[in-house]
């Protein structure tokens, strides 16, 4: 039945039973809600973004149409190009840094029979709920040059001459930002590593176990190929949200000292708001975009959204 | 016993810094100059009165709040009703509808952020909660419907069946047999959104300029920009926003740790 006929009963019915959900109604019927919303607010801005990047605009006067010279613009801007490379170098350090992390946690707490299992993941996990903002504000506190924990401790033990200003040096801000954001993103490789490590059976390391295999051997031939698809979405998710780092990087830094610690979310807002170049930051959150789109069509071919499909 | 010692070591990673932040936060400036590290000697509790009056944290709490229930149901209700269509009938443009969702998978909100303020301009919507509610309900759609449909997909066919013999329309249908029964999946995307949202500051640095309808988030950016120096008052701020989140996470840890998994894969 389509949706036509339906507003067709609707109106032929009398009162009493136009008040009453319709005994059968389209599928369609069901998704528009869901499509009026999305493409309002979601496919409009996506076309708007493009319109957008084609124009000359302050945000206030009139626009003009320069066609894709923003697109030529954009290829030879330094600042542009420090920025993504400062998201490449951040994406590299996050495949290695939580990504270890989480799993050398995984398999300490997956073994479930430890005691305190639970509660261990409950706080390992926990930075995961806390706001960007909050974090920020906890890691400008430790890395408070005069009364930040780690200055102040590697001053104690008679390491003075290591303490730094760390958001303020343009060789370790990056460093230290990765740092903090580390300290929440671990706990969700750790959350999908377990899940991936409980699924093996106890058996197969009982057998090796028996057999004579070192913890290596368990390790490279029964944990690695069991979590191989774990560590594919991991890796994928991990390198997404490396292009988006926004929240720690604009509140702790926005992106200095100088474009130290600029990444390219920031320098999209900074182009169209700051310095009022509307048309040449919806450039730059294009270029972001297609970057994010190929490691995201790659994750959805990798995990194989279409395979329940009939 | 080794395993759990190491574990616990390890733990002090998250625990060190929040209690000292705590432990900050109850110190004066004295204090935190003369001993950084230690714990106070001397209470000082006027630093949380001082910082939820001069933050105004009660109402970016209230705004944070008014924004997050109608987003996390908006989402909820909304793709239950589509996901429920995809995954029991067919229909024609099926898959080109699904796969105009899926093309929210692909695309963070941050991008759209510029051409989001401009619409929000022209629907004088700027300051106003609803534009932080209306767009994180459209981008939070394409997830959660996948999710859902792959779990409505999973469901019996033997109990869907007899609910149509029973003569249950399709509303009946999705009223009485597939919602009772994807309560997990509900759950996990209703607690996925709330967090996300709750947390979400991108969206409101651009689109909210007026103190009176800030969220916590970024109203506590924006004392952290007041009150910089001041480390007591700045760390009694860090504790009001996350001591809550804390309790609500450690009653409900077991749903946030699979809702906020299942999300975050969404890579949004």
């Amino acid at each position: 039945m389509s949706v036509r006929s339906l507003f067709g009963i609707r109106l032929l019915l009398p009162p009493a039973t136009i008040l009453r959900w319709p005994k059968e109604v389209s599928p369609l019927i069901f998704i528009f809600p869901a499509l009026v919303v999305y493409t309002g607010f979601f496919i409009y801005p996506l076309v708007k973004l493009l319109e957008l990047s084609l124009y000359k605009w302050d945000g206030i006067l009139a626009r003009k149409f320069i066609g894709l010279r923003h697109y030529q613009k954009l290829l030879g801007d330094e600042r542009f190009w420090e920025a993504l490379s400062h998201n490449f170098y951040w994406m590299i350090a996050a495949i290695i840094v939580p990504v270890l992390f989480g799993l050398l946690l995984a398999i300490l707490l997956s073994r479930s029979s430890m005691y305190g299992s639970i509660i261990f993941r409950t706080i390992f996990f926990m930075p995961q709920v806390f706001s960007s903002v909050t974090v920020a504000l906890i890691w400008q506190w430790i890395y408070n040059p005069s009364y930040g924990a780690i200055n102040v401790f590697l001053a104690s033990i008679g390491l003075e001459h290591l303490t730094q200003g760390w958001l303020g040096d343009s060789g370790l801000v990056l460093p230290a930002l990765f740092i903090a954001w580390s300290w929440v993103h671990y706990g969700f490789t750790m959350i999908i590593f377990i899940a991936a490590i409980d699924a093996v059976d106890e058996v197969f390391f009982d057998a090796a176990k028996v057999d004579g295999a070192n913890w290596w051997q368990q390790f490279r031939h029964i944990l690695l190929p069991s979590i191989r698809g774990a560590l594919t979405t991991i890796i994928l998710v991990t390198a997404i949200s490396s292009f988006q780092i926004f929240d720690l990087v604009y509140v702790l830094t926005r992106g200095g000292p100088g474009d130290a610690s600029m990444v390219v979310p920031v320098y999209m807002l900074e182009s169209a708001f700051t310095l009022r170049k509307v048309g040449y930051g919806a450039t730059v959150a294009i270029a972001m975009g297609v970057v994010i789109v190929g490691f995201s069509v790659l994750f959805l071919a990798l995990r194989g959204v279409y395979k329940d499909e009939d | 016993m080794a395993y759990t010692a190491i574990a616990g070591f390890l733990s002090l990673i998250v625990i060190f810094p929040l209690v000292w932040v705590i432990a900050t936060s109850l110190k004066d400036r004295r204090q935190i100059i003369q001993n950084p590290l230690g714990l106070p000697q001397v209470y000082q509790w006027s630093n949380y009165a001082d910082a939820w009056q001069e933050g105004n944290f009660g109402v970016y709490f209230i705004n944070s709040i008014l924004v997050v229930i109608p987003t996390a149901l908006g989402v909820v209700v909304l793709s239950l009703l589509a996901a429920y269509a995809f995954a029991m009938f067919r229909f024609r443009g099926k898959n080109v509808l699904f796969t105009f969702f899926l093309v929210g998978l692909t695309i963070p909100l941050g991008i759209l952020i510029i051409p989001i303020f401009y619409q929000m301009v022209s629907l004088k919507l700027v300051n106003n909660l609803w534009a932080l509610i209306l767009p994180q309900t459209a981008v939070g759609l394409p997830f959660a419907i996948l999710l859902l449909r792959g779990f409505i997909h999973e469901l019996p066919k033997e109990v869907l069946d007899a609910g149509r013999i029973d003569g249950c329309s399709n509303w009946g249908i999705l009223r009485f047999i597939v919602m009772p029964l994807s309560r997990p999946a509900l759950l996990s995307v209703m607690i996925f959104n709330i967090v996300w949202v709750w947390n979400q500051f991108l969206l409101p640095v651009v689109l909210i300029q007026k103190a009176s309808a800030r969220t916590l988030p970024q109203g506590l950016s924006v004392f952290m920009g007041r009150y910089g120096a001041d480390f007591g008052l700045l760390m009694a701020g860090a504790t009001i926003s996350f001591i809550p989140v804390v309790i609500v996470y450690v009653i409900f840890q077991r749903q946030f740790i699979k809702g906020i998994a299942a999300g975050a894969l969404s890579g949004i």
